[in-house]
């Protein structure tokens, strides 16, 4: 990665999910600590996120979901995101996920689940630890 | 009091602040006071009759009624060991709830029923009816049957109301649907479903959530633009008024705004605003407004944890909204002055943490008690198991119950109708919270009203950006949270929560409702008849391309024939359009 490029981070909303106060959070914090931010708005089905992902070159994803359906969510976002060639996108889990749940998003590959209460900061320094590393 | 009685306390209070309060301020080396005196000079053209008034008169600052139901006979159901004082129901209906397939939703409240359960059924959808899509739609995939019970034709609202007959049957219990944008086609199924059972429609009582305008600004389970949405919504308000006289229209829900990331005076202008427009779309359609302005209701609304501030949050709101509805609407009749509301103030639970969740506890125990003091039940709310994601087990909410009955019978919360009036703290917040309110109100009322606010974007923004200062604010300190910003070093114990009690809702059932309910539906659609359905959808597509038509008989129709909600909702996308969300 060149030095002059910003970071390019895509928060999406994948699945009917309409709670977006967590995902707009993020995205207006990450956009002030200095990285470049694409917010898809409501109602992206995995699909759409892997293509956006790909396409806009992004170095990370964040996927935000509160209704339950991450684990099917999450599955068809990364499996999509193997066939189109972005399987090296590291991807971000927030929202509203069950303890018990996060060992089968750690499985699938997720690099991280950041819940309720995180600071944006500790998400930023995530990132930027995970890119300089890469 | 006189001109001369004012000047004396002011110049006192004058001396008090030099002579007493700053050197204070000095010797604690500390840029300003953190605490607050107010006196008389704080609202100095207080007027009781005008701000206040009497609990059950207008401007019903102090209350609806002197007391409700539930007060009037709270002490005789604790002997008998009833319980009026559960939270969570409202206008007769149980609590709310909904998962898996219409079969195991049905079976829950059979389950609740031998447990006590007494109303009808407060249903949750799943996002995918709520959207308006089938469940086998790609657009399901994980959500089917998840955060509400999975609903793709009338069969299966047949299949929830199995539960629901004899002693129980829908001319006896109340229904509450929280539902929007399909909220039209909800209340087809209830009238057809009345109809199968040789019930007249206006014996049926209920509430529809059927607020779409609050759902662009937070909650995002719209379909169609604004505007048709809001046609859709004057169908079910002008088919209401006329059939069903005891449902309720609409539940506004201005805490979803909250929770959003409104701040408070947003939070206020944008539902009271939000509540004209419903109000405005029934004049537009010629109904007498003190008939039908009794049956518009409130879901919650504001939720935080400052404690005084939510207080004159539900004090300014009855005060405005009264004034409203009579100034603005010319209504005589008084009981559509009131907000009406399941409950009261509350903390809303994005003020709950994941981390030492059994605070939770203590903070819903704050709302409850700023609840019990703006005259409405002191439910506490939520249960403290709410930020885990599993929904309520039984012992949070044992506990929640139970705190709502210890501020009853041991602190008497509720013995008081609106203990801070006349206050002078909070006639001055409360003047202060209206105030800026109503300045918000009317900069929306400037832009051309509530749709063309939604349609510019500006509520959405306007909220995203509240949402992030207060993030910024946590973030800085400069608001404190405990156990989530401050408190958080190890010296603190780890209080962990184990929940023992099985689940309500079974994680097996939820597992598998996608596959049933999709097994199902393909049955479903084998055997109807399909020429049947061709032709309802057909008539609703051309009623809907006439503005001027009322689409409730033809969706009445569609769903008889078992016309899917999403192919309903597909012919009324192709007419009406889909709503755009917006971005950052």
């Amino acid at each position: 990665m060149s030095s002059d490029r910003k970071v390019r981070v895509l928060v999406a909303k994948p699945g009917l999910d309409g709670h977006d106060r967590g995902a707009r959070v993020v995205a207006y914090g990450l956009r002030d600590a200095g990285f470049e931010v694409i917010y898809t708005g409501l109602r992206q089905s995995p699909e759409q996120i892997a293509t956006a992902a790909v396409q806009e070159d992004v170095d990370v994803i964040g996927l935000s979901v509160l209704s339950g359906a991450h684990l099917a969510l999450t599955r068809k976002v990364i499996e999509t995101l193997g066939t189109l060639g972005g399987a090296d996108i590291p991807i971000l889990i927030g929202g509203l996920i069950p303890e018990g749940d996060k060992p089968a998003l750690r499985e699938m590959g997720v690099a991280e689940v950041f819940t309720a209460g995180t600071p944006i900061s500790s998400i930023a320094s995530f990132i930027e630890s995970r890119i300089s590393n890469a | 009091m006189s001109e001369e009685e004012m000047e004396r306390i002011a110049e006192a209070e004058e001396r008090w602040q030099r002579e007493v309060l700053e050197p204070r301020v000095k010797r604690f080396k500390i840029e300003k006071s953190p605490t607050r005196f107010y006196t008389p000079t704080a609202s100095r053209d207080f007027d009781f009759m005008e701000k206040v008034g009497f609990p059950g008169q207008y401007p019903f600052t102090a209350g609806n009624n002197p007391f409700d139901f539930w007060r009037a006979h709270a002490e005789a159901a604790a002997k008998l060991g009833m319980r009026p004082d559960a939270p969570g129901g409202g206008a007769g209906a149980g609590r709310y709830s909904g998962y898996g397939t219409p079969e195991d939703y049905r079976d829950y409240q059979l389950r609740m029923q031998s447990l006590g359960s007494r109303g009808g059924p407060n249903v949750a959808f799943d996002l995918v009816t709520q959207c308006g899509y089938d469940s086998d739609s790609p657009n399901a995939l994980g959500e089917v049957g998840r955060v509400g019970v999975a609903l793709d034709s009338f069969r299966d609202f047949q299949i929830i109301y199995e539960a629901f007959t004899g002693e129980r049957d829908i001319d006896k219990v109340a229904s509450n649907f929280t539902i929007n944008a399909p909220a039209a086609v909800i209340i087809a199924m209830y009238a057809a479903l009345a109809e199968k059972r040789g019930i007249p429609l206006e014996v049926l009582r209920g509430t529809p959530q059927n607020d779409i305008l609050k759902e662009f600004i937070a909650r995002g389970t719209y379909i169609f633009p604004p505007g048709p949405s809001m046609r859709l919504f004057r169908d079910t308000l002008v088919f209401c008024r006329k059939h069903l006289p005891k449902l309720n229209v609409t539940s506004i829900g201005g805490y979803h705004i909250r929770e959003a990331g409104a701040t408070r005076i947003q939070d206020l202008a944008f539902s009271l605003a939000i509540g004209c427009t419903y109000l405005q779309a029934g004049v537009d359609a010629g109904l007498d407004i003190d008939d039908f302005a009794p049956m518009v209701t409130f879901n919650a609304f504001g939720g935080s944890m400052e404690l005084y501030h939510e207080v004159a949050f539900q004090r300014a709101a009855r005060r405005m909204w009264a004034r409203l509805v009579k100034e603005r609407f010319g209504a005589t009749n008084p009981r559509g002055m009131m907000i009406r509301q399941p409950i009261g103030a509350h903390i809303g639970c994005t003020s709950t943490t994941l981390q030492r969740p059994l605070n939770n506890l203590a903070r819903a125990v704050v709302g409850g008690v700023a609840s019990g003091m703006v005259g409405a039940l002191p439910a506490v709310y939520p249960p403290f198991d709410e930020p885990l994601g599993l929904g309520h087990g039984l012992e949070a909410i044992q506990l929640q119950v139970d705190a709502t009955r210890i501020l009853i019978y041991e602190a008497g919360v509720a013995n008081v109708n609106d203990p801070w009036a006349g206050s002078y703290f909070m006639e001055s917040l409360t003047d202060e919270t209206e105030a800026a309110a109503q300045w918000e109100f009317d900069k929306i009322d400037g832009m051309g009203g509530v749709v063309a606010a939604i349609e510019s974007g500006y509520m959405q923004r306007a909220i995203a950006k509240s949402a992030y200062e207060r993030q910024k604010r946590i973030e800085s300190q400069e608001e404190l949270m405990v156990g989530v910003n401050c408190f958080t070093g190890e010296k603190e114990f780890e209080v962990k929560v184990e929940r023992v009690e099985d689940e309500l809702y079974d994680p097996g059932q939820m597992a598998t409702a996608e596959e049933r309910q999709c097994a199902k539906l393909a049955e479903i659609r084998r055997e109807r008849d399909g020429k049947a359905v061709s032709r309802a959808l057909g008539v609703l597509e051309t009623s809907a391309r006439d503005e001027g038509a009322n689409l409730m008989s033809d969706l009445i129709d569609c769903v008889k024939s078992e016309a899917t909600i999403q192919e309903i909702s597909d012919v009324l996308r192709g007419v009406f359009g889909e709503a755009e969300p917006v971005k950052l």
